[in-house]
């Protein structure tokens, strides 16, 4: 019994950083209807950046963290100039499929950067675990944990109520109305691009800072991690996006208690499949994988 | 005034507008009447920028609006209710009327304006919580005029605003373009209903194959003869 509520525990706080990939995630795919192969790549760039200033000029953590995350969203604006600003809107294959492109060529960048295969990252709290009753809680899971809820009541306040969301939701409803009626589509199609790829790059942060060290491969990883908790928990849904993340997280660290770290990957995608079967919609999606969400007055 | 001189619009080598050239004097109802295909709509998206026309000038007053961004046109002073309204099907009646509202910073003002639109329009007080997706043709209709109307715009354009709407309901909108226009608004309408158009027009076109062919006040041309030619087009219709 204690092995299950600690391995639930450990479970809601990896969950909580899937949760935080798929809300950048849900954001891009919310506004564009379109999927970004090259999100996670583009956060990998930005941890790249950030670990080469610690480990050149042994930048502190604040620095690391804005440049992770400048990174990112640097990274996420090619990607959106070179993907998706281009092509029409009935093109989302070849957006879809030239994110792959960008993916690729993200990760031969990073290994250009810096060519050895792991890279330290530094930490983001090396205090002793809390200790509750029996249980153990590590303080960067719990920092991880408060970000996630925080990063997505902040995303669902500015998406319901600010200016800015009610141009994307109209950009989401109709694009030629959204023109119509004054909003610079362009513009905040790019803004809303930024912004996901910033929530991706604090994802990514918190994560490599608990992992700390950085491969090329983390660009893969926030990928598929953050699709299968998008895809679990509702495509286009905000508080989806978070909830998708930590069933994900909690059914892995169980497999992981069970099985073995082999066993575990095996179990998210069965995971993935059973919801695609079951739930296309997700937990909290209400319309099918092909419909969105997001621009649902309220979620 | 709205001046269009010598507009060409194509769609790859298929020309739509082949030089169209009107105007809509301001203060006054100007219709454009046509049948299916005749380009009407595609003069429409030009003139809000969301087509970019091969050639030719759109001026309102003094500027160019050729070349300017769809966002730009509607802070020049012009909003268009588009073809089958558009609405934000998932946004609220309430969030429509601001999102027309966009490029205004006068929060008191733009609260003011839902008012007289509810007003204006008390179906939509109504329904002011309901997404528009779920309010019948004819209540989105006057949605999509109030939003265009929150970006308080000089001149109107309104495309086949009686689509699809049952004969009680294009009555009362034709009502509200005559009381528009009589608040002081400059309206150019688009429509195939050419009955209910030439009862408020001041002044009307014909427009066929992508150029305007007649142009007149209601009145010197037979009402059958613009039934005929706005539906049929003359070319085929006169054989």
């Amino acid at each position: 019994m204690i092995d299950f509520v600690q391995n639930t525990i450990d479970g809601v706080m990896i969950g909580a950083s899937y949760g935080l990939l798929a809300l950048g995630f849900t954001l891009i795919f919310g506004v564009m209807r379109r999927l970004n192969l090259s999100y996670g790549p583009s956060i990998m760039i930005g941890a790249y950046l950030g670990t080469l200033i610690y480990v050149q000029f042994s930048a502190g953590p604040v620095a690391v963290v804005v440049m992770t995350v400048l990174g990112a969203v640097l990274a996420g604006i090619y990607v959106e100039r070179l993907c998706f600003a281009p092509m029409a809107a009935s093109a989302g294959i070849a957006s879809m499929v030239s994110s792959f492109a960008i993916w690729m060529q993200l990760e031969q960048a990073a290994i250009l950067i810096l060519p050895r295969h792991t890279y330290p990252f530094p930490p983001l709290a090396t205090g002793a675990p809390l200790e509750l009753g029996p249980f153990l809680l590590r303080i960067d899971h719990l920092m991880m944990l408060a970000c996630a809820l925080l990063l997505s009541a902040g995303v669902q306040y500015v998406i319901y109520r600010s200016r800015f969301g009610l141009a994307l939701r109209a950009i989401i409803g109709n694009p030629v109305a959204a023109h119509l009626v004054g909003i610079d589509v362009k513009t905040s199609v790019m803004l809303a691009f930024a912004g996901a790829s910033a929530v991706g790059g604090i994802a990514g942060y918190l994560v490599l800072a608990i992992d700390q060290q950085v491969t090329p491969m983390f660009g893969m990883w926030a990928t598929m991690k953050g699709l299968i908790a998008m895809m679990i928990g509702g495509l286009g849904s905000i508080p989806g996006a978070i909830l998708g993340g930590l069933v994900l997280g909690v059914v892995e660290a169980h497999s992981l208690w069970h099985f073995g770290p082999q066993v575990r990957d095996l179990v998210a995608y069965l995971l993935l499949f059973a919801c695609l079967v079951l739930r296309p919609s997700g937990i909290l999606g209400d319309a099918p994988a092909a419909e969105t969400s997001i621009g649902r007055r309220s979620a | 005034m709205l001046v269009v001189s010598d507009l060409v619009a194509a769609y790859g080598k298929i020309e739509a507008l082949k030089g169209v050239s009107l105007r809509a004097e301001t203060g006054r109802i100007t219709c454009l009447l046509g049948p299916n295909g005749a380009g009407k709509t595609t003069l429409m998206m030009s003139i809000a920028g969301i087509l970019k026309p091969r050639r030719g000038s759109i001026r309102l007053g003094d500027t160019e609006l050729t070349g300017l961004s769809p966002a730009r046109i509607v802070g020049q002073g012009i909003a268009l209710v588009p073809e089958n309204r558009l609405v934000f099907p998932q946004m609220s009646v309430l969030e429509n009327l601001l999102a027309g509202a966009y490029q205004r910073g006068d929060k008191a003002e733009i609260a003011a304006d839902v008012e007289r639109m509810y007003d204006r329009f008390p179906r939509l007080r109504e329904r002011r919580e309901q997404l528009a997706g779920t309010l019948s043709g004819g209540e989105q209709q006057m949605l999509a005029v109030a939003r265009a109307l929150m970006s308080r715009p000089r001149v109107l354009l309104m495309d086949e605003p009686s689509l699809g709407l049952a004969p009680l309901v294009v009555a009362e909108i034709f009502r509200i373009v005559s009381e528009l226009n009589r608040d002081g608004t400059t309206i150019f309408l688009v429509e195939q209903n050419a009955h209910m158009a030439l009862q408020v027009a001041h002044h009307f076109y014909l427009m066929e194959q992508g150029r305007v062919t007649f142009s007149g006040s209601p009145g010197q041309l037979a009402e059958d003869e613009v039934i005929q030619r706005a539906y049929l087009g003359a070319r085929r219709a006169g054989g």
